[in-house]
């Protein structure tokens, strides 16, 4: 419709346009005619008829010039030409208010439909052309504003679509990031009790450390005594060999002593053996010195048989003693190298308690070092208690983020769809 | 004691011997051929002799001859040592040492128990008076003839 009137318009107002002049040279001579003659009654109806039609609303309704004859006829003209120049006026007033008509359907229509692009209304009437030219300006500012607002919404959604990737990208990290510090947790925590055990473990190997000690300190001792003891056998030892030759001198003084006493009861047989003969060759007078002498010579070998027995008996304390001296000696060597022994084993023991001492040192430092990292790993479980918390937080604000975010993306989505009902370009 | 051999004395005859062991031996003399009893001191071998004179020694300013019985009578050989004894035998006027390793004492013994030597069984049997057997653990005792035993010995000495 709208796309009618431009080509329409011109061709009614140079209709109008054409007819104007044509009218006004008809009317004119119409008037030039009538001025010489005077109106019948049929004139006069045909005046009133037509001005009562013309009244009615029909504008073509024209004075016919049959009826109207010489006197009339000028005024027919002039009338005829009136009513022409009335018709035309309308006519254009029809054709004006039918443009704007126009004009505002189309503006209305653009508007509902959104499309800016299709406006390029335009008239000859001067009359309308700033009110279209103001139109056209409206437009022209609305599809600025369309287009911009078209792609402050595109922004719009690719920012809120870049936003909700990061939110939930932060909510991802954030969400890993808490697991992270929950395992991390776990693992101080494992950290602690692994330490606690450490520490108790380092108290008993202390403790143990400490009863070692104790043990090495008394073995210390108990070598120290040993060596004493057999520093006090081996003086003992010393004092037994002395005794064992002392007892052999003194043997060997008895085995001399029993010599002699051999030696007198050998004589005494002999004597108590000659006696008898004697008393033998003296015959019966001799019997009882004989008998005697038998009985002095039974003595005497009495006597020899008790020296043999103590011969028998030296021999024995000798080869005895002779023993208890290599026994003595062996003893003496024996204890020698039991106090070299004792002082290897003190030796020994002096390493064993310095190592010990170190080991107990030690330990006490381990000790004391884990407790500290217990504490230490207490406070990092504490803070990273409060880290879980915060991350938590964190996490929650980052999913309100994403769902904020969505929202928005969504939103923008949606405004980027009403944008795109109007057509800008 | 005494009594009561004095009774057996009176009962039966007796005879003393010098008893003594030399080697494995236990021999008895009668008692009047024995003048004393020494100790065997040094002995000097003595050359050109029989075997069974072990050499001679001293004895109250004489020079005894003295004989090992072992040898004699071919029972091994004697061995001198610290105890052993040497009695000085006599018959007639032949003095003469012999060896004893220990001298058992003069013993009285009745002349019933005197069994004669075994006939004919060994040579030296010729040198014997007789056995006498040895009371419960006692081994029994060759009582020598001492006096034909030490005219062999001389005999055999000379014959050298």
């Amino acid at each position: 419709m709208s796309l009618d009137t431009p080509n329409d318009k011109p061709t009614s107002k140079a209709r109008a346009a054409r007819k104007a002049p044509a009218s006004k040279a008809g009317g004119a001579s119409a008037k030039a005619g009538a001025a010489s003659t005077a109106m019948s009654p049929a004139q006069y109806k045909a005046f009133t008829d037509t001005l009562l039609t013309v009244l009615s609303g029909n504008l073509q309704a024209r004075v016919p010039a049959e009826l109207v004859g010489e006197g009339g006829a000028e005024m027919a003209q002039l009338l005829n030409q009136v009513l022409d120049n009335l018709a035309e006026s309308e006519h254009r007033k029809q054709v004006s208010a039918q443009e704007i008509d126009q004009a505002l359907d189309a503006l209305i229509g653009l508007v509902r439909e959104g499309d800016l692009s299709r406006w390029n209304t335009s008239t000859e009437d001067p009359q309308l052309g700033p009110l279209l030219e103001g139109f056209g300006k409206v437009i022209e500012t609305l599809r600025t504003f369309v287009r911009e607002i078209n792609e402050a919404a595109l922004r719009l959604s690719s920012s809120a679509n870049q936003v909700l990737a990061a939110s939930t990208q932060h909510e991802t990290s954030s969400t890993e990031q808490a697991a992270a510090i929950h395992e991390t947790t776990a693992t101080m925590e494992e950290l602690k009790h692994a330490s606690a055990q450490i520490a108790e473990n380092a108290g008993s190997v202390a403790r143990v450390a400490e009863e070692t000690l104790g043990a090495a300190r008394a073995g210390r001792g108990a070598i120290g005594e040993f060596i004493q003891a057999m520093q006090q056998i081996r003086s003992d030892g010393v004092a037994v060999a002395d005794s064992i030759a002392k007892l052999s001198k003194r043997v060997e003084r008895i085995g001399t002593v029993v010599e002699v006493i051999d030696e007198i009861a050998d004589r005494s047989d002999l004597l108590a053996l000659n006696a008898a003969l004697e008393g033998s060759r003296a015959g019966e007078a001799g019997k009882g010195f004989s008998i005697v002498a038998a009985e002095m010579r039974r003595l005497a070998e009495n006597v020899l048989d008790s020296t043999k027995e103590i011969k028998n008996l030296i021999t024995e304390i000798r080869e005895a003693t002779a023993a208890a001296a290599g026994a003595a000696e062996a003893s003496k060597s024996a204890t020698e190298s039991g106090e070299k022994l004792g002082a290897v084993a003190a030796q020994a023991v002096e390493g064993i308690l310095a190592g010990v001492q170190e080991t107990s040192d030690a330990a006490r430092v381990i000790n004391l070092a884990t407790q500290q990292q217990r504490t230490a790993t207490e406070q990092v479980v504490a803070s990273m208690a409060e880290i879980e918390d915060v991350t938590r937080q964190t996490t929650q604000a980052s999913k309100q983020a994403t769902g904020a975010a969505a929202e928005l993306t969504q939103l923008a989505g949606r405004l980027a769809e009403l944008i795109k009902r109007f057509k800008a370009d | 004691m005494a009594p009561d051999r004095a009774v057996a004395a009176q009962a039966r005859p007796e005879q003393e011997f010098f008893c003594f062991r030399v080697g494995d031996l236990r021999l008895g003399v009668p008692s009047e051929n024995v003048l004393e009893v020494l100790r065997a001191g040094l002995l000097t071998p003595l050359p050109r002799t029989p075997s069974f004179i072990m050499g001679v020694t001293g004895h109250r300013g004489e020079v005894l001859p003295v004989v090992d019985l072992l040898r004699f009578l071919s029972k091994g050989e004697a061995r001198i040592g610290p105890r052993t004894r040497l009695f000085v035998g006599i018959t007639g006027s032949y003095v003469a040492g012999v060896v004893a390793d220990t001298v058992l004492g003069l013993r009285r013994i009745p002349v019933a128990e005197i069994l004669p030597p075994p006939l004919g069984g060994d040579a030296s049997a010729e040198h014997l008076l007789g056995v006498v057997q040895g009371h419960g653990t006692q081994d029994a005792i060759n009582l020598l003839n001492f006096s034909k035993l030490l005219q062999t010995a001389r005999q055999r000495a000379v014959a050298r």
